[in-house]
């Protein structure tokens, strides 16, 4: 594990990508002391442009924009990690059942799977945190993570098919040892990349899909996080009126924070998955080799 | 062909329980839809829409499963009751009305991206580390993590009101006549310009990083270095030996990419004030139009098992190995 | 002494990786006659399949060919530029891969997969090219009525025979075999090796033919060189080996074939090399 993590930060990809993230979860942890104004007070005019004073101007309400964003670093984080852990944790949990125990179990589960895969996810979303009503931040984090675990479960479903059949399991079952202690000790640890990679891609999903719902109106207002401060402007009608830094505010923060996940993704692929990776040949080896020019493949 | 039945079997599956789950959540949920409907309806209702409204939603004396029968039945005949909102419309005539216009821009969106994600990947991945790969992937990739929310709202705001090129909303200009002219045809074309790029930008990105890991994962294989030991010129491998195969998962993930992008056509249609699918489903959840807001989910599944179907039907065209014989 | 059809003096070839290059052929020297069947065995990772694509030109990065000369009929291989590099593959030398599995592309017809190797060497002309292909399939014994089915309808030792026959398609002067009966069945692969040798007679081309399966080798090659560690450490007929291996790897490499009659305490030899 120690040597996975190693190997993950020495790519260059993965370091940006987990600089940017660390930052966005300091400022969530830090958000009071960070904030240079208190969210819920009017502390400008209305729809006051970008200044010295207010980085990143004030909403219709007079309140500052960045310090509301900081604030809601914290809650579209929390809601983003919860929703990415359940997420995870019960597409693993099906998909290695469905692909370590095979027969009839995986059969059902299988199907359970691909039904919801094929249930556009959106949609079904609206549907629940309509007829629940005002949902707060935890209502969205459970909506999500119960909906959209399908993809993780095929993924690792198919991952676990693939290494069942491995001399090491099988032995392990032949000594005799209990199912739950070859999953965890033998296979679990096979499965980490794959895991992994779900794991930061569910987070991703879970912050844009928690912005999404509350900005069409289905978060709590009165909670301040991304997704609300987009609904926020969008109803005060902030673009019309030419008050951009409303809305780019968050925007420009889920663009960054969703780019540092994705660059930690880019690299755990390629780890997992050699051939992708980009051969990094040293300049100097590069130049000796092409000097003879006579000399090349069949295709560069 | 048994493959393919095999596959609508599955898909008339899932549509039920789809259709379950439209059963389910009202009875399951706390407090009563029908009130809270009424309240939001403000009087305009007659007191037949509220018993019919209170039939719907279970609060009548009918045990559950014959409740339940009694759903199925009316939704494999597709009568999905009536509108709130839009009374004294039917939820069908909501729907239809809507979409085409989702259609329209679900599918332009998604053959312009696939196609160019696809063209775009296969040569990123032909000349793996070159520029055009190095540049473009990482590229993609950021494009993927830009949610469909804040590209629709990026162009919303430079190209239709910082600098106003294209109109802010709506799916053609109410001053038209709606009718076969060149005059609508235009204005259509205007008005869905920025959502159909919005949207074909979101998907873009998926489609060359899919078609160049696929073509990636190949490019070892046997076929591949015989095509090569044959004197093939280049642009016959890269397309009939490399494309061509790498094209199979890349379909699988088509069929997938259409389903999220409903999402995303919901996310578009609302920031573009666009009368499809989505946005009728916004002003549905707003007014808790809750037979309005039923009838969407299960127009949208229906939407991607249909996707679904014409990808497994797609696959097994382009795979001679799933045929008969 | 007649001029041979291959002649390959000094090949390296090296590795490129992240710590600087490694060296995978080193200074292997050799020659094929006209019509010889020249065997190059060795364990895994020994630099045999390496030669066998460098001098096809088929290796591709982080493999790049560092030194040495490859000349086949009169042609410096390496100096071939692309345009001239095409022309050249097939018709001069062509490939039998080890996995017939995939060897063909899954997705194009058999005939497809003829016609465009055709149509890449200047054949054109569908009927012409059509009957070619059919009196190829003929050769090898496989029903020309079923040129156009798809590489997945045939079996595994009819899939290989294909690739041989379209190996031989250009009439080429070297054809380079780089495991190729090593997926299938006994039976099969006698049969195959069979038709190779029966065709090398009618036709005349020469043989690679590298592979780790020594009893194989002595019963089908003319020659036969050792390689280990990426050096070619011996060269000689499969008997003149046997009877006096020159390196002790050799002696130890032939031993290593479990005898079908084994004497009485007889065990396995060590192979197993002095770590490096």
């Amino acid at each position: 594990m120690r040597g996975l993590l190693k190997t993950l930060f020495a790519n260059r990809k993965a370091a940006i990508g987990a600089a940017i993230v660390a930052f966005f979860i300091l400022v969530a942890l830090a958000a009071p002391l960070v904030a240079p104004f208190d969210i819920n007070q009017r502390v400008a005019s209305p729809h006051e442009a970008p200044s010295a004073e207010h980085v990143m101007g004030a909403t219709r309400m007079g309140r500052d924009v960045l310090s509301q964003t900081i604030h809601g670093t914290q809650t579209s984080l929390i809601v983003g990690f919860a929703a990415g852990l359940l997420v995870t944790v019960l597409g693993t949990a099906i998909g290695v059942t469905a692909g370590y125990f095979g027969g009839k179990v995986d059969e059902v589960l299988n199907l359970f799977t691909n039904i919801s895969l094929v249930i556009p996810n959106l949609p079904l979303m609206l549907v629940l945190a309509a007829f629940i009503g005002q949902t707060g931040p935890f209502v969205i984090a459970l909506i999500i993570g119960l909906t959209s675990w399908g993809w993780g479960a095929r993924v690792t479903r198919a991952q676990a098919l693939s290494l069942r059949q491995r001399d090491y399991i099988l032995a392990a079952e032949m000594l005799g040892e209990p199912a739950w202690r070859v999953i965890s000790f033998e296979l679990l640890p096979n499965l980490i990349s794959i895991i992994g990679f779900n794991f930061i891609g569910s987070i991703l999903y879970a912050v844009i899909t928690e912005a999404t719902m509350e900005f069409l109106g289905l978060g709590d207002p009165m909670v301040v996080s991304w997704g609300t401060m987009l609904y926020h402007a969008q109803s005060t009608s902030a673009l019309q009126v030419g008050a951009w830094w409303e809305m780019a505010a968050p925007c420009l923060a889920l663009v960054i924070f969703g780019s540092g996940l994705s660059l930690i993704n880019f690299a755990v692929d390629e780890i997992a998955n050699p051939r992708l990776r980009t051969l990094r040949v040293p300049a100097k080896v590069l130049a000796a080799l092409t000097n003879r020019s006579s000399n090349q493949g069949g295709r560069a | 062909m048994a493959f393919l039945l095999r596959r609508v079997g599955f898909y008339v599956a899932a549509f039920i329980v789809a259709a379950t789950f439209n059963f389910l959540i009202p009875r399951l949920m706390p407090g009563n839809p029908v009130d809270i409907m009424f309240a939001q309806a403000g009087g305009t209702l007659p007191p037949e829409a509220l018993a019919a409204l209170k039939e719907t939603f279970g609060f009548i004396d009918q045990p559950w499963p014959a409740q339940f029968v009694a759903y199925l039945k009316s939704v494999f005949t597709w009568d999905l009751g009536l509108s709130v909102k839009f009374h004294p419309l039917t939820v069908n005539e909501v729907l239809l009305r809507a979409l085409p216009w989702t259609l329209m821009l679900v599918l332009t969106s998604s053959l312009i991206a696939f196609a160019i994600g696809s063209l775009a990947g296969i040569l990123a991945a032909w000349r793996r580390g070159g520029r055009f790969d190095s540049i473009g992937a990482p590229i993609a990739l950021m494009m993927q993590a830009m949610p469909p929310l804040v590209t629709s709202l990026l162009a919303l705001f430079l190209f239709a009101i910082y600098w106003p090129v294209f109109p802010t909303g709506y799916a053609y200009d109410p001053e038209i006549d709606p009718g076969f002219t060149l005059e609508f045809f235009c204005s259509i074309f205007k008005h869905a310009f920025l959502p159909i790029v919005t949207m074909a930008l979101a998907q873009v990105g998926g489609y060359l990083i899919t078609m160049r890991n696929s073509m990636i994962n190949l490019l070892g294989e046997d076929y591949i270095v015989l095509g090569t030991a044959k004197g093939l010129s280049d642009r016959r491998l890269r397309m009939a030996y490399a494309a061509r195969n790498a094209l199979l998962p890349t379909v699988t993930s088509f069929a997938m990419t259409l389903g999220a992008s409903f999402g995303g056509a919901l996310v578009t249609e609302v920031v573009f004030n666009y009368p499809g699918l989505g946005y009728t489903l916004f002003q549905g959840i707003t007014a808790r139009d809750y037979p309005l807001i039923q009838g969407q989910l299960l127009i949208m599944t229906l939407a991607m098992l249909t996707a679904n179907f014409i990808a497994d039907v797609l696959y097994v065209a382009l795979d001679p190995r799933l045929r008969k014989g | 002494m007649t001029e041979p059809i291959l002649s390959v003096r000094d090949l390296c070839v090296d590795y490129a990786t992240p710590n600087g290059l490694t060296r995978a052929v080193k200074n292997v020297t050799f020659d094929i006659a006209a019509g010889e069947v020249l065997g190059l065995a060795g364990e895994s990772g020994s630099g045999k399949s390496t030669v066998a694509f460098a001098i096809a030109r088929l290796h591709r990065p982080p493999a790049f060919i560092t030194g040495g000369s490859i000349n086949l009929a009169g042609t410096d291989v390496l100096a071939l530029n692309d345009r001239e590099l095409r022309a050249w593959r097939w018709r001069d030398l062509s490939v039998v891969l080890q996995s017939a599995m995939n060897a063909l592309n899954p997705v194009l017809r058999v005939s497809a997969q003829f016609a465009d190797m055709f149509k890449a060497h200047g054949v054109s002309g569908k009927a012409d090219i059509r009957a070619r292909t059919a009196d190829l399939l003929q050769m090898v014994g496989i029903q020309p009525e079923r040129m156009d089915d798809y590489p997945h309808q045939f079996s595994g030792g009819m899939r290989q025979r294909i690739v041989i026959a379209m190996a031989l398609a250009l009439r080429p002067k070297l054809v380079v075999m780089d495991e190729p009966t090593t997926a299938l069945d006994v039976v099969v692969q006698r049969e195959l090796l069979e038709e190779v040798a029966a065709l090398r007679h009618k036709l005349g081309f020469s043989v690679l033919f590298i592979t780790h399966d020594l009893a194989l080798m002595s019963q089908f090659c003319d020659r036969v060189g050792v390689m280990l560690r990426g050096e070619l450490i011996e060269l000689s007929t499969p008997s003149a080996m046997i009877a006096d291996p020159q390196q002790d790897y050799t002696r130890r490499l032939w031993a290593s074939i479990p005898p079908l009659h084994p004497r009485p305490g007889e065990t396995l030899v060590r192979m197993k090399e002095t770590p490096q």
